[in-house]
């Protein structure tokens, strides 16, 4: 029996913990089809933990807690890219910045207002609402995968349609992806490239903030470094997806399921935790050097 | 020096000067909002590391390591190649050099300790070549990839550290000590400060030489301002998208070799975390230039040195400096800060 029940507990974890990744990498998805490497993914996140879960303990509401994180993500988002941009800072050093700059505020604000820097739990904090519907969960296998996550979970799925139409379906979404790969078109036509590039900055920000709203609100706590280079994995994320809405899902389960197994694998299989959390790195790399190898050799063909 | 070069020197002077004071004025800020005693606060930020013979040796003792990892950086970027994965390098590097003292507790301390020095160097180096390598033979984007595998290899020596090497006799995660005979000779007690920062500065000096006045230091710089142009002046151009990144990782290594046998004595979960990332700052700072590295490294050891004062003597914690410090990486490559007599160069691809 245990053996058959395993797999389900392990598959339902693995959405719940891939939901941050997705929101994440959906967001690093636009700015990096505007043609920005955005590191700042990871800071953006725990800026969105950290306030999303302060506001909604100070409010007593989730709702508010939820959106008044998200601005204060979008917030930090704009300082990033206002100095990206407007000043022309390298976006990949302002990248870094934005992370040690929310790492500093947090631990900062949470020494100041709790006067700790450890874990900080929220006794009546409202509980994010889970859906759970009897008929659903009926559904053998997928039902219990699937049903019963809280709503933001469904949100971060929402996210990734949403994506994919503002993505290939929008005057918007096109005016993103020339920005990237072709900001001379986009300029003539009389749009501003930069424009475009903050907006994407912007919406990363928007999703990062949600991202890190669903960490420490499922915890009903802010513990410090909570994102803990999830931001990171949701830009590799967009690497191994291979820049598409679908292709960043399906990395997302992949790397969600390496990270439940590591919490699973624990005593079952002989591997250590540490190991499976490396594998998406390593995955990633491979992928990334295997896709360079097949395009250098291509172009090599074509060539003779 | 002709008056362009003047023009660029004074307007990132005053660039650098206006973002080391922005992020003071904002520390400043952020101290009246936050402390009940911002005066003492102050006082101990900004001259708290000049007070105690023991915090001055300790922020001395800091630079050290930033300083090879500044070297790294603004070698790797000098030549157009990126290294971002100083972070797992300089780990991996304080991993062999633990290693390798420990393995040889009967050696002296010159023979065992050259070679723990130089397996350090050589983990690194090895890391970060990969990435090059890999960017040489297939085009494979270095940026991400020395990230990826530097991420990779932190978890791996986490997994050493609190698994096999862990030492079962202490309460922390860590290896066991190393040898008596590999601790580098502390020169400024009670402080931290060793002998290694005599080796740092020489080490800023030889990377400038190298890079201004030899060969290969010639060609990679060469290549850092136009690899296309340096393909037709006949320089083996493939060949310096590997050594920079050698040479890069090589310093990671030695930085975090010299973070144990200079200053711990064992390999801690994390000795070395905060050098990789630094390392970029300081470069940066140093318009990579590897004798500025020596005072950008130490200014970012001030920082540091100063919060840590700060929060002993007054109620504010340590991670001002992170504030401080991000808001000096935030404008350090604003270009708008900096005039518009300075080459436009980008650092990232």
């Amino acid at each position: 029996m245990s053996n058959t029940s395993f797999p389900i507990p392990m598959l339902h974890s693995t959405i719940r913990i891939m939901a941050p990744f997705l929101l994440a990498a959906i967001g690093g998805l636009f700015t990096e089809l505007a043609g920005m490497l955005n590191i700042a993914l990871e800071g953006l996140m725990l800026i969105g933990a950290f306030f999303s879960v302060i506001f909604a303990a100070a409010t007593g509401s989730l709702f508010l807690g939820i959106a008044l994180g998200i601005v204060a993500s979008v917030l930090a988002a704009y300082i990033f890219g206002f100095i990206s941009l407007h000043l022309r800072a390298n976006i990949f050093i302002t990248g870094l910045a934005t992370n040690v700059f929310a790492e500093g505020l947090t631990m900062v604000l949470a020494f100041q207002i709790f006067g700790n820097k450890g874990v900080i739990r929220f006794a009546n904090l409202p509980r994010l609402p889970v859906l759970s519907n009897p008929s659903l969960q009926r559904i053998p296998v997928l039902g219990d995968i699937l049903v019963g996550h809280n709503i933001l979970v469904y949100v971060s799925w929402l996210m990734v349609v949403l994506a994919s139409i503002v993505i290939y379906k929008t005057a918007f979404g096109l005016r993103v992806r020339g920005t990237g790969s072709n900001p001379g078109a986009v300029e003539a036509t009389g749009l501003s490239p930069r424009r475009y590039r903050m907006y994407a900055i912007l919406i990363s920000g928007f999703t990062c903030g949600l991202a890190g709203a669903i960490l420490s609100l499922q915890l009903g706590a802010y513990v410090p470094g909570v994102t803990a280079g999830r931001g990171w994995i949701a830009l590799v994320a967009i690497y191994l997806g291979n820049k598409t809405p679908l292709g960043i899902l399906i990395a997302c389960i992949v790397f969600g399921f390496a990270e439940s197994l590591s919490n699973y694998a624990q005593g079952v299989i002989d591997v250590p935790a540490d190991f499976i959390l490396a594998f998406p790195y390593i995955i990633t790399v491979v992928a990334m050097i295997a896709y360079s190898m097949i395009r250098h050799y291509r172009l090599r063909g074509s060539e003779r | 020096m002709d008056r362009k070069r003047i023009a660029g020197l004074l307007s990132s002077t005053t660039g650098l000067a206006l973002t080391v004071g922005i992020a003071f004025v904002i520390v400043i800020i952020l101290i009246f909002v936050l402390s009940k005693e911002p005066g003492r606060a102050i006082y101990y930020f900004f001259v708290g590391p000049f007070t105690k013979s023991y915090y001055f040796g300790n922020m001395l003792n800091q630079s050290i390591g930033l300083i090879f990892t500044g070297l790294g950086i603004a070698v790797a970027f000098r030549s157009s190649t990126f290294n971002l994965g100083g972070e797992g390098q300089a780990y991996a590097g304080a991993m062999a050099a633990t290693v390798i003292c420990l393995s040889l507790p009967s050696l002296t301390g010159i023979v065992g300790g050259t070679a723990a020095i130089l397996g350090a160097i050589a983990t690194g180096a090895f890391l970060a070549g990969l990435s090059g390598f890999f960017r040489m033979r297939w085009g494979t984007d270095q940026l991400i990839s020395s990230f990826l595998i530097s991420a990779a290899v932190i978890l791996i020596v986490n997994y050493l550290v609190t698994g096999p090497l862990d030492d079962p006799t202490n309460s922390m995660l860590t290896t066991a000590r190393i040898g008596q005979q590999y601790q580098f000779l502390r020169i400024f007690k009670p402080s931290k400060l060793d002998i290694s920062i005599v080796f740092a500065v020489a080490a800023a000096i030889a990377t400038y030489f190298f890079m201004q006045r030899s060969h290969w230091g010639y060609e990679m710089r060469m290549c850092g301002i136009n690899r296309e142009f340096s393909r037709y002046a006949g320089i083996n151009v493939a060949k310096y998208l590997m050594v920079p990144m050698a040479i890069s990782g090589g310093f990671h290594g030695l930085a975090g070799a010299v973070a144990v046998m200079g200053t711990h004595y064992r390999c801690l979960k994390g000795v070395t975390a905060g050098l990789g990332w630094n390392g970029i700052a300081v470069a940066l700072i140093a318009k990579n230039n590897p004798v500025a590295v020596i005072p950008a490294a130490l200014f970012f050891a001030y920082l540091d040195a100063g919060a840590r004062a700060a929060m002993l003597h007054a109620d504010v914690t340590f991670e001002l400096a992170k504030i401080a410090q991000a808001v000096i990486f935030f404008l350090v490559t604003a270009q708008a800060l900096y005039g518009f007599f300075t080459t436009r160069k980008r650092v990232a691809a």
